[in-house]
Formats: C-alpha cells, structure tokens, sequence
C-alpha cells in the first residue's frame, strides 16, 4: 500500500525505517530526510510498517506501508532489515540513492553518484575515522570482499532490476550461500547479500562502475562522536551542524590513550545506534 | 556538555595523523569529476599528461578514465575543468590542513 502525497519525481532518497524495542528507527529515517533536503536538495521516501509510521513527525515525500519480514534475530532481539530489495519495485523516483538512516549526510557529494552509472552504484571499500590500518571486511577467509547496502544509487533499467532480483534470491536462500561462501548465516546482512547479488548478475566479474570511487567512512569500535552544535529547527528556518568531535580509545602496550580530532563537512555512517542517537538528540 | 569540556575531561590528546588522513579521504573524493563521457580524478599526473598534450597542437586525445574505459576527449576543455577543479579542492584542504595543524 502506497500513500502518495507528491507527483513523482526523477530522483529522491528512499530510506527503510521499522521501529524496534530497543531503537527509534523513524526518527533516525527524519533526521536522514531533512539532511537529504538540506544538503542534496532531494526528496525522501520512508519504507515502514503500519505501526512505525504513526511515529512519524516529519513529512516525507512519500510514506510506503509494507509487511516487514521479522525472521531476523540478533542479540535476543527482532531485527527489521530484509526486503531492502523491494526499494526497486518501491521507489517512486527513476534515479534513486537508497540509505542508510544512520548515515549522516553533511554535503553534496552522494550528489555525483547519479554521474557515475547509468544503472547501479555502491561501495566496495571503507574507512574507519581514526584507525585508517582497519582492514577490509570479508564474507569469509574464502570469499569475496564485502560491498555495502549503506549506500546504494540505481537508476531504473533492466540491470538495476536484475540486481534487484537477484538480492530478492539470494535473501531467499541466504543459509545456502552462507554454507558456500562459509559466512555465518544465523543474522541477515544486507551488505553480504548484496555482494553476492551483484556478483551473480555481474558473472563473476568486477565491474568498477558499480563502485562509487571514494571510501564509506565508518565509525568504528572504541570511536566515538559527537557533534558540535545541534541542529537548529525553528522558525527562522534550518541550520544543520557538519562540525564533528571524534574520539578514539588508543590502546598500546596495555595502555589507553585517548586521542580526538575534528571533521566538517564530511558525510560517515554510524554503526552505533546509541552513539547515533547520542548526535541526533544531543 | 560541550565537546571543548569534554577533551579536557578525558584529557584527549590531538591526532594529527587522524587529521591528515580525514582530510585525504574527504578531499580526494572531491577531485572526481565526471565529464565528457568518463570519470576523471583532477590529480598532477592527468593535468600534466593534458597540459603536455595540449601544447601538441592536437585537440583530441584518448585517455584511460579511472574506470579504465578508454574515452575520446577535448584535451583544451578537460583541462580547464580539472585544473579549475584542482585548485578549488587544494584551496579547500591547504586551509583546512592549516586550521587543524593549529591544534594540540
């Protein structure tokens, strides 16, 4: 069920967002949205269920009612994060950046991802604030070196579809590429099924205009952030804070050093929710 | 608490080399354009290569684009965009390298 406020629109961002017990998921997919607006000037859709969505406050281009699938679990608890291989089917935009909700936008630059294919881009390497040596993450020993679902750009066409629907399949038979690629297969990762997905529609092969060219910078272990203003909502208008304090825990020779820097204007993707929580409200 | 009290709290120390290697990332991105049919990283070795080129009297050229797709270019108009591009970023990262050299 689709409720459509707007005529549809060539491009727009489309987030997924199921509150849990533990975390407002809605709320991280608003303060995604506003950023969206603010910095990339497009409009934003929210994929939800029928109870997370009378939590929203922010208004959404689009509100996309869907059946979540609950047969994720990780640390004891229900972990909303299948079917992101519906966002084809349910963007309403034909050029669309799919993200994250906990991925802080604070500039232009996703921007220049619609420049980059005419179908399909994401990454395929990241970064970690503070601890540049922190190696590339893996399926396995045996397998593949992981992309990541944070970000995603597609424009429809048939190829982006076939990824698409080879994400639908390999979800489908995740516990059987786990048990090939010897990955665990217990908890659901978009990131593995997509890596998969797009090595089964790409033959095997690397096809580097799948692959955005600059690193997702992550927030790692034993890091922590915190923003240096909130952002301000009133009615004089918006102002976004880009200015971020990093904390790093140093540890050597059994001692811990606390060490910091400080960064603008850079987009990052938090892993944490706390901490992500911890920006968001202050 | 304010993010001033809370490095003097935890007595943080500065990191110059996390400094160094944020501004990398964020500014390398910044020196990628996409134009005239290929992606193109404004760094010394393409606008040398062009600039080189351009003084050959040859207004056309085929470069490998960093998705190693050879692609047909107008050198004289490539040129301009990267090195425009490359002095704006290198502006860009130069005064912010500064700002947090200043730091301890």
């Amino acid at each position: 069920m689709a409720r459509t406020r707007k005529q549809e629109i060539d491009r727009g961002v489309v987030v997924f967002a199921f509150n849990s017990s533990k975390y407002n998921y809605v709320e991280m997919a608003e303060y995604c949205a506003r950023r969206a607006k603010a910095f990339l000037d497009l409009p934003t859709t929210i994929v939800t269920d029928e109870e997370s969505a009378e939590t929203i406050t922010y208004d959404f281009d689009n509100v996309v009612i869907v059946e979540p699938d609950k047969n994720n679990i990780r640390e004891h608890q229900v972990w909303i994060n299948k079917g992101r291989y519906q966002a084809y089917e349910l963007s309403p935009y034909e050029e669309t950046l799919v993200l994250d909700v906990d991925y802080i936008i604070n500039s232009d630059k996703l921007l220049k991802t619609f420049d980059f294919s005419d179908s399909f881009c994401c990454h395929n390497r990241t970064e970690m604030l503070m601890y540049p040596e922190a190696p590339q993450e893996y399926l396995s020993s045996y397998s593949y070196n992981s992309l990541w679902a944070t970000v995603i750009m597609f424009k429809k066409s048939e190829r982006a579809k076939q990824i698409f629907e080879a994400l639908e399949m390999v979800q489908n038979n995740y516990d059987h590429y786990a048990n090939i690629h010897s990955f665990v297969g217990g908890i659901f990762r978009n990131d593995y099924a997509l890596t998969l997905a797009l090595k089964i529609v790409n033959g095997h092969s690397e096809v580097l205009s799948d692959y955005i060219p600059w690193n997702l910078v992550h927030v790692g272990k034993n890091t922590s952030v915190y923003a240096d203003a909130l952002d301000v909502f009133d009615c004089k208008g918006e102002d976004f804070n880009t200015k971020f304090t990093v904390m790093f825990d140093h540890w050597k020779n059994s001692k811990m050093r606390k060490e910091y820097t400080m960064i603008k204007d850079m987009d990052f993707h938090i892993m944490n929710k706390d901490l992500f929580e911890g920006i968001m409200n202050g | 608490m304010d993010t001033k009290t809370l490095i003097k709290d935890a007595k943080a120390r500065f990191s110059h080399n996390s400094a160094k290697a944020y501004l990398k990332e964020k500014f390398n991105s910044k020196l990628i354009i996409a134009e005239q049919g290929g992606l193109w990283r404004a760094d010394a070795q393409t606008i040398a290569l062009l600039s080189s080129l351009s003084n050959q009297f040859t207004e056309t050229t085929v470069l490998i684009d960093t998705f190693d797709n050879p692609v047909e270019v107008e050198i004289a108009s490539l040129l301009e965009s990267l090195t425009t591009l490359y002095n704006n970023v290198m502006t860009e990262w130069y005064a912010e390298w500064q700002e947090l050299e200043n730091k301890r």
